[in-house]
Formats: C-alpha cells, structure tokens, sequence
C-alpha cells in the first residue's frame, strides 16, 4: 500500500467504493487517474456526467455546442433553472466543480466533427456517445473503431432505449473481434425519417435510466471489473418497464470494422446524410 | 405457420403496436415476411427491403433478428422460418 495516494478526504468520499473487494484503494485510484469524454450534456449526458463525477473520474471532457432551454429542464437534470442561456458545457462544468473538486472537468463547447473529432477524442481514455443525431455517433463510432477507442453508446426514442458497449479491441488474443455500431446498422436513417426528441416527444427519466446504465459501463470498464455489455444490445421499454438483450456479432461485412473494410478514415463518409461512404 | 412479430421505436408506430402474431405459408423466409409487412403496412413501405447487387436485401438501416438473432449472421433474406419463430425489426434511435 506504499504508493496509495488516496487522501484523508479521499478515503472518506469514496469509502463506499474502498470497502469493496472489487473496486477498493486500487480501483479508486484506478477512476482517479482515468479520464472520460462525455459526448453531448443533455438527456443522456447529465446523469452520466453526475455518476462519473461522483464516482471520482478523475478527468471529465464535455462536449456540446448548444445552450440549456427551458424545455430541456424536463430531463437535463445536470442544468438548473438559472442555466437558461447559458452553454450547456459550462452548466455541467460549474455542477461536476460544485459536487467534486478531485475532478478536472474539461468543457468543449463545439460540435465534434471529422476535422475535429482526433483532437478532442484521442486525449480521453473512454469515450460515453450522449449526442443526439445519427451524424454524431456514426462519426464517433467510425473514429473509436479506428483508433481502438472505447466506446460506450446510448440513445432514446419516447418511451425506448437503447445502450451497449464496444471496447474496440480487435486483433488480441480474444476467440471474436469486438462489433460494432456499423455491425448493427451500417448506415443511419436518411435525415428526416427518425424524428427527434422536439417533434416526438421523450419521456424525462427515460434518459436517466439509460445514461445511468452508460455511466455504469464506464466506471465497469475503468476498473475491468464485471461483464460489460459488449457483444449485447440492451433494449429497454420504460412503458412495459422490460430490458432484454440480443446478441451483436461482428459483421464481416461491415464498412468499417469488417474483413475488408470501405471506411479507413472518417474523411471517407459524408457524415450529414446516411453516413454512408462517400461516393468519390 | 405462425410468426410473432416484434417492433421497436419507428417500426412500432407504423404498425400501431409492439408485437402481432401473423400466419404465412409454411417455408416463408425472413424476406417473404418483411415483403409481406411492407405491403401491409403503409409505413413500412420501402423501409424494410431494397435491391442490392446480389437481389433483394435487408436495408442497412433497420437490423432484424430472429429469436434474438440478427439474421445478417444467417442466411439474410433467405433465412428460413418456422412455425413459433420470434422475428424482431428494429431501427437505429439517435435521441440523446
């Protein structure tokens, strides 16, 4: 226990986590010394970002070009009524300094895209997808799969959700590659075919429930503890109140993590649209 | 024979419920039921199958799994059914 470096306050802050065999000093130092980049700090980032931060990730990125409105307050609960107007980065940044100052909380107030994307992703060991569009996360997922980022992925519609895991570790020892995002659906909808949240409606706790179970995957990976819900989709019905999970395989097909992929750079894919590759 | 079908998010709200059991004809595939489901349901019309080069194929936006597998990891559009098979169609959600 020579080089434990937990302090007095440390070791009561998160004397909940030390008394576990499966997390203890060790794996307290392990999340104290990890750093997570949280896409996106609306329905699905607040609680994620709150659980991460409590639980003492030691850096915390925010990604979010947009600013809190009234109408997000119904689920972004990391936002305050005072918070209208003001970028969500900077909201979510005054919540994690206020609930935990071990933390580095890092706010990016931009919109990830493929000129970006390297520079804010490849600094953070584990990346949470909390956005909300179909460019987003398959831009997320194709750079992740590329650089062997972790990756874990949530989204909401009304009553429904779903979350996974992909670890993006390919080409080690393990008897199957990791799948993933593309495997699944190796292109998103044409723009206009999903509607969002504002022309359907959400219900509120719905993204607490699903960012919770994120936020739940991270802490799991960072301590390589329990089984992460790689290779499984979790879907989840608020209204029947069911979770279940199916099977995801890698795709050999798949455009991006496949046998012979399309996709090699995400400067290949125009990410406005299907997000399929670029025809030239 | 009978199917259960199984919709999520999308798919759900064109069809107007979460599960429906329908009969097809005994050695119907995966493509004969969702060809058989586009031309019922007026939302699901094109949303579920498209010409690819090697026939009709399962569109790369929707994943559909038969007992909760995804069928891509069979036989695709020719997966064989039987009766008591569960088939599930779902779409990508992006809401965050």
């Amino acid at each position: 226990m020579s080089d434990l470096r937990l302090d007095a306050t440390q070791l009561d802050r998160y004397s909940r986590h030390v008394i576990m065999d499966e997390i203890g000093p060790e794996g307290q130092q392990r999340l104290l010394e990890s750093s997570v980049l949280v896409v996106g700090a609306g329905g699905l980032g607040s609680p994620a970002i709150q659980y991460l931060a409590a639980a003492g990730i030691g850096r915390l990125g925010i990604v979010d070009d947009d600013v809190v409105e009234r109408s997000n307050l119904q689920r972004q609960i990391v936002h305050g009524d005072d918070d209208v107007g003001r970028p969500k980065v900077e909201s979510a940044a005054d919540y994690v300094g206020a609930l935990n100052p071990d933390i580095d909380v890092e706010p990016h107030e931009t919109r990830l895209t493929a000129d970006n994307v390297a520079t804010l992703v490849d600094d953070y060991d584990v990346v949470l997808d909390a956005s909300d569009n179909f460019g987003t996360r398959y831009l997320l997922n194709d750079h992740c799969v590329l650089t062997g980022t972790p990756l874990s992925h949530g989204a909401i519609y009304r009553f429904e959700g779903q979350v996974t895991t992909f670890t993006n570790e390919r080409g080690t020892e393990s008897d199957t590659d990791s799948p993933c995002y593309r495997c699944l659906f190796p292109e998103a909808p044409e723009p206009g075919t999903v509607p969002d949240c504002a022309t359907t409606g959400v219900l509120g706790v719905l993204p607490g429930t699903v960012g919770c179970i994120q936020a739940t995957e991270v802490v799991k990976y960072v301590l390589g503890k329990g089984e992460l819900l790689e290779g499984r989709l979790l879907m989840y019905d608020a209204m029947d109140m069911t979770f279940e999970t199916v099977d995801v395989l890698s795709n050999p097909s798949c455009p991006v993590c496949g046998d012979e992929p399309a996709i090699e750079s995400v400067e290949d894919v125009s990410y406005e649209g299907s997000c399929e590759i670029s025809a030239d | 024979m009978e199917i259960e079908l199984r919709f999520f998010a999308t798919f759900r709200e064109a069809v107007g419920q979460k599960e429906r059991v329908e009969t097809f004809d005994d050695g119907a595939s995966v493509g004969d039921v969702l060809a058989s489901l586009e031309s019922t349901y007026d939302g699901l019309e094109g949303q579920l199958l498209e010409d690819g080069d090697d026939g009709v194929a399962i569109r790369p936006q929707l994943s559909v799994l038969k007992n909760g597998r995804d069928v891509t990891h069979m036989a695709g559009v020719e997966t064989e059914l039987k009766d008591g098979d569960r088939l599930s169609v779902f779409p990508p959600v992006a809401g965050g």
